[in-house]
């Protein structure tokens, strides 16, 4: 009984021990200054053949009885725990913020940005790893922050974490590698990848208020009118721009039966697995998007309203990949 | 004080090389050469040549290959490396007779480095010869462990560290460190913040009591005494200056006459030739009988298994290195055997007692009468009639000691070869010329045919005290020969050089040769500033082998005493290394973070600056600079203009300017300065008013 209290009691420090070892949990937040907690350091390959060989050296010494043998011996045993410090140092009070995370297409890469920066002394052969083994080695130079981008494969649509990133350094003579556990709670967003060959937008209503009324973004050219926020890239009139004249978005006639479109999950056949309704579904997002129509989404659970523009569509497309865990 | 820079200046790497480039071969090269250069003396002429040439054969293949770009770079195959270790490992056991020793293995390891540098590719290859390399700079000491060599040996360290930043190096900031001045100075960092850890492992590390494997064999003979003597072969005594030994007196030390330093005792005679037989080594030393005195030793390595002791060792010398219990003894006629040769410098204290004279074993006597009837014929007849003239021994001995000194003999270094059948009665009645091997000789010879047992005792006679330093230095050209005879059943010393030339004995070897003599420069030396600069050198020699070769299981004892360490509970030495460098440690990154922040001080009074004068109603603009920024303040307080101005153009230069150390420790002191003239906010808000 009590034996089982005590483990339980154990086990939450168990946890905080494993996490502060291992950092397996994303709960640095907005960021850490490396410091003598989070750094770890073990010989190199290199630094253990040289070890052996200080060793070798030492026998030798002790067997001749060589006085300078000795002292060249400990000279450099001191130089390689001088050199220990040293690679300590250069890792000691780096900065490392999570700076952006990306979206893509599950299938695709993910852009991620770490900001690093040194304080006033440059850090050399700075060494990122990621979780999927990638490294990337860079100086980061004194009194400049200095931004650290890679990329991290996406198979599969929903959320992709960061994870935990690998910070190490073996300068300057490689015989020590120095290194630290990052772990921010930055996720980038895979969304589903389209379906190839879709089948065209379903067409008319799909539900009855999925029209307002006034809207002017119909398929013909009718005139332009303010530019206001959220209004498709591409329909800036670039050329009144250009002209200096301000800024203005092209506005459409409404053309027959292409109206907005409400994207119901439900309404797709049952035949399509999840995962190829979803596809669907994003395809014809990017269809809307390029015809230039406002669209709906329902989900069940989910249902955003109809609109257009970045924003919409991103939020859209957001609710299509952390639709339900994937596959 | 972050400078957002949106871009970053972030320098993309090239891939972590596998393979070794250019800057990394250079670097092995160079690192390999320094390491050879300081033994290529002790390695056969071949060894050296070989071995140096196959790194210079690679190197050039280097540059060769980056001559001609498109071709493909020169390869050699890895068996005919193999083949060629094989090789390089046979010609040494043919130039060596064995190959499983000190000296074929330091060889063999010197040619091995050239023919793995010739093949390696990989980094691994090159940590491989980084180690060999390191290993390398020890060995020199095998052979010799003068200051020199230990100065020849530092380029080594160098390169070696200089190779590591080279091998690690993979931006361009780690590249920076592997250029050769950069490197250097790196090293030089590394070598200066590593020293502490380094004394106090040199300090507290626990020398062996006994070797763990077997020491090398004896390779080459150098001193001027031997265990064989034929006076009349030689023909001239070449003079060597190098020296045998110094020692330290606890006391004053003798005086001349009494400074015989004992050695091998020669007691057989075939009638041309003395040598000495080392079976006798069932002595005992002498309890110190009447006066002794006590002193330190420090022998240079002779290749031989003797040690000196001053007249009569009185105890037998206690020896710090690495010595089981029998491997130092002492013969029944006193002379003090090691079981190995002396192949490095050796610190011993002994102590011995200041007679010229001790009792004699029953056993003695038979052995010391032998003489070959035939040889020497008129030499026998000259005995054959003292004895009749001089029953008395004492008589005997005062009356050819007296023709010795009356008739016209002399004392030279150069007597000629004499007659070669019968060489005593060559010296004694034709050639009449000789050094202390002809009079010795002759003497004993003399005394052995009147029936007194004679034996000839070698050693070193006299050294001058270095008066930098208050210490005996004996050289090879002190060696001297003088004879022992049994008088009222003691063995009494005489010297029968001293009644041809006193000088020898009481002034030492230059004083007792005509000016004209070639003596080596140092033994000739009497005074000037030269002789005085010869003692200071020969002081530093002495020091470095007393306190840094000469550092020994004894002297760490001592040291364990001074610090009240157990020797026998060695964690107590290992609780202190680690304490030691933890507090190293500690020590060196509190010290680089000081230098640190004193560099970040000019920051940390320019953000003081910042919210002092936001406070009293100045706030920063976010695109002011600091000229720009200080120039406001110091229009709108004229007062401070001065100090606003100092602070704001030191800061800009402090944070932009590329400056050394020493200008930099000087703006942050400006900076400083200038702002403790400034008044707190809220005197400088009413300022604006006033």
């Amino acid at each position: 009984m009590s034996a089982s209290r005590a483990l339980g009691a154990l086990a939450p420090g168990f946890d905080r021990w494993k996490q502060r070892v291992l950092r397996h949990a994303a709960a640095d937040g907005r960021g850490l200054v490396l410091r003598h907690s989070r750094i770890y350091i073990l010989p190199t390959r290199r630094g253990l053949a040289l070890i052996a060989t200080i060793a070798t050296m030492l026998v030798t010494s002790l067997n001749y009885g060589l006085a300078l043998g000795f002292l060249v011996t400990f000279m450099l045993t001191g130089l390689v725990g001088a050199a220990l410090l040293h690679t300590f140092r250069n890792l000691a009070g780096l900065d490392v913020r999570p700076a952006s995370a990306g979206e893509t297409f599950a299938g695709g890469r993910v852009g991620f940005a770490l900001a690093l920066s040194g304080g006033s002394r440059t850090r050399a052969s700075i060494t990122l790893t990621t979780r999927d083994g990638t490294t990337d080695v860079v100086d980061i130079d004194a009194d400049t922050l200095s931004t650290l981008a890679f990329e991290l494969a996406a198979p599969v649509r929903g959320r992709v974490p960061l994870g935990r990133v690998t910070i190490a350094s073996d300068y300057p003579l490689g015989l020590w590698r120095g290194w630290a556990y990052a772990h921010f709670p930055l996720a980038g967003m895979a969304f589903p990848a389209p379906e190839s060959g879709a089948p065209p937008l379903p067409t008319g209503r799909a539900g009855a208020d999925s029209r307002a009324p006034g809207r002017d973004d119909e398929a013909d050219l009718s005139g332009l009118r303010g530019y206001q926020p959220g209004d498709p890239l591409q329909r800036i009139a670039w050329k009144a721009v250009a002209r200096g004249r301000g800024w203005y978005t092209k506005a459409f006639e409404s053309a027959g039966g292409a109206g907005a479109v409400t994207l119901d999950f439900a309404a797709l056949p049952d035949s399509l697995t999840v995962e190829e309704k979803l596809s669907r579904l994003v395809a014809w997002v990017l269809a809307c998007e390029r015809a230039g129509r406002p669209f709906a989404l329902a989900l069940p659970g989910v249902r955003i309203a109809e609109g257009q523009g970045r924003e919409h569509r991103r939020a859209v497309l957001q609710a299509l990949a952390l639709h339900g865990p994937p596959r | 004080m972050i400078a957002l820079r949106r871009s970053g200046r972030r320098k993309v790497a090239r891939k972590p090389a596998e393979s070794l480039g250019p800057l990394q071969i250079r670097w092995l090269g160079a690192m390999l050469v320094a390491a050879q250069l300081p033994q290529a003396l002790d390695v056969p002429v071949w060894v050296a040549a070989f071995g140096i040439a196959l790194v210079a054969l690679r190197l050039w293949l280097l540059s060769r290959d980056r001559v001609r770009p498109g071709a493909s770079p020169a390869r050699i195959p890895s068996w005919a490396l193999v083949v060629f270790a094989i090789g390089a490992a046979l010609l040494i056991r043919a130039s060596y007779g064995y190959l499983a020793g000190r000296d074929p293995s330091v060889a063999f390891l010197f040619i091995l480095v050239g023919i793995k540098f010739l093949e390696a590719r990989s980094m691994r290859d090159g940590t491989l010869l980084v180690c060999l390399g390191a290993f390398l700079g020890i060995t020199p000491f095998l052979f010799r462990q003068s200051p020199l060599s230990a100065l020849a040996v530092l380029p080594a360290l160098v390169m070696v560290c200089g190779t590591l930043a080279s091998l690690a190096a993979r931006t361009p900031q780690s590249l920076s460190i592997a250029a050769p001045r950069a490197a250097v100075a790196l090293t030089g960092r590394l070598l200066v913040q590593g020293l502490p850890l380094a004394a106090m492992l040199f300090l507290l590390f626990p020398r062996l009591a006994t070797p763990l494997w077997g020491l090398p064999h004896a390779s080459r003979a150098t001193t001027g005494l031997s265990d064989t003597m034929s006076p009349g072969m030689i023909a001239e005594l070449t003079q060597e200056d190098a020296v045998a030994l110094r020692a330290d007196f606890d006391g004053p030390p003798p005086p001349p006459a009494q400074r015989y330093w004992r050695g091998p005792v020669l007691t057989r005679f075939d009638g041309a030739t003395w040598s000495s037989n080392y079976l006798r080594i069932d002595g005992a030393a002498l309890r110190g009988e009447g006066a002794t005195i006590s002193y330190t030793v420090t022998l240079e390595p002779n290749e031989r298994p003797w040690l000196f002791a001053l007249e009569l060792p009185a105890t037998l010398p206690r020896i710090a290195e690495q010595l089981s219990p029998g491997d130092l003894t002492i013969t029944r006629d006193q002379q003090l055997l090691l079981r190995r040769p002396v192949g490095q410098v050796m610190r011993y204290v002994a102590t011995s007692s200041l007679r010229d004279r001790h009792p004699v074993s029953e056993r003695d006597f038979a052995e010391n009468l032998r003489l070959p009837r035939i040889a020497n014929p008129r030499t026998l007849s000259l005995a054959r009639e003292l004895r009749e003239r001089h029953p008395d021994d004492r008589a005997l001995i005062a009356a050819v000691l007296a023709k010795f000194r009356n008739e016209d003999y002399t004392y030279t270094l150069a007597p000629g070869v004499v007659h070669r059948a019968d060489p005593v009665d060559g010296f004694l009645f034709d050639t009449r010329r000789g050094f202390c091997e002809h009079y010795a000789s002759a003497f004993a010879v003399l005394l052995r045919a009147a029936g007194i047992p004679a034996r000839i005792v070698t050693g070193y006679q006299g050294g001058e005290m270095n008066p930098r330093g208050q210490y005996l230095i004996v050289r090879q050209s002190d060696a001297h020969a003088w004879v022992e005879a049994v008088v009222d059943g003691h063995w009494q010393r005489f010297d029968p050089t001293g009644a041809v030339s006193p000088l020898r004995i009481e002034s030492g070897i230059s004083r007792a040769l005509p000016d004209a003599y070639e003596l080596p420069l140092f033994s000739r030396l009497t005074g000037g500033w030269l002789k005085d600069a010869q003692w200071v050198v020969d002081a530093m020699n002495h020091a470095w082998r007393r306190h840094l070769i000469g550092f020994d299981r004894s002297r760490q004892q001592a040291v364990f005493e001074a610090l009240h360490l157990d020797p026998a509970q060695p964690w107590q030495a290992a609780g202190i290394v680690m304490t030691g460098a933890a507090v190293w440690m500690l020590g060196l990154l509190g010290w680089l973070a000081w230098r640190r922040t004193k560099r970040e001080r000019g920051s940390a009074v320019w953000t003081h600056l910042c919210s002092r004068l936001a406070r009293a109603g100045l706030p920063r603009e976010p695109h002011e600079g600091p000229l720009a920024y200080s120039r406001r303040a110091a229009r709108r307080w004229p007062r401070f203009a001065i100090a606003f101005n100092a602070i704001g153009e030191s800061y800009a230069k402090l944070r932009y300017g590329a400056i050394g150390g020493s200008e930099r420790d000087a703006l942050v002191a400006t900076l400083e300065r200038a702002f403790d003239v400034l008044p707190p906010a809220g005197r400088l808000r009413g300022e604006t008013t006033g």
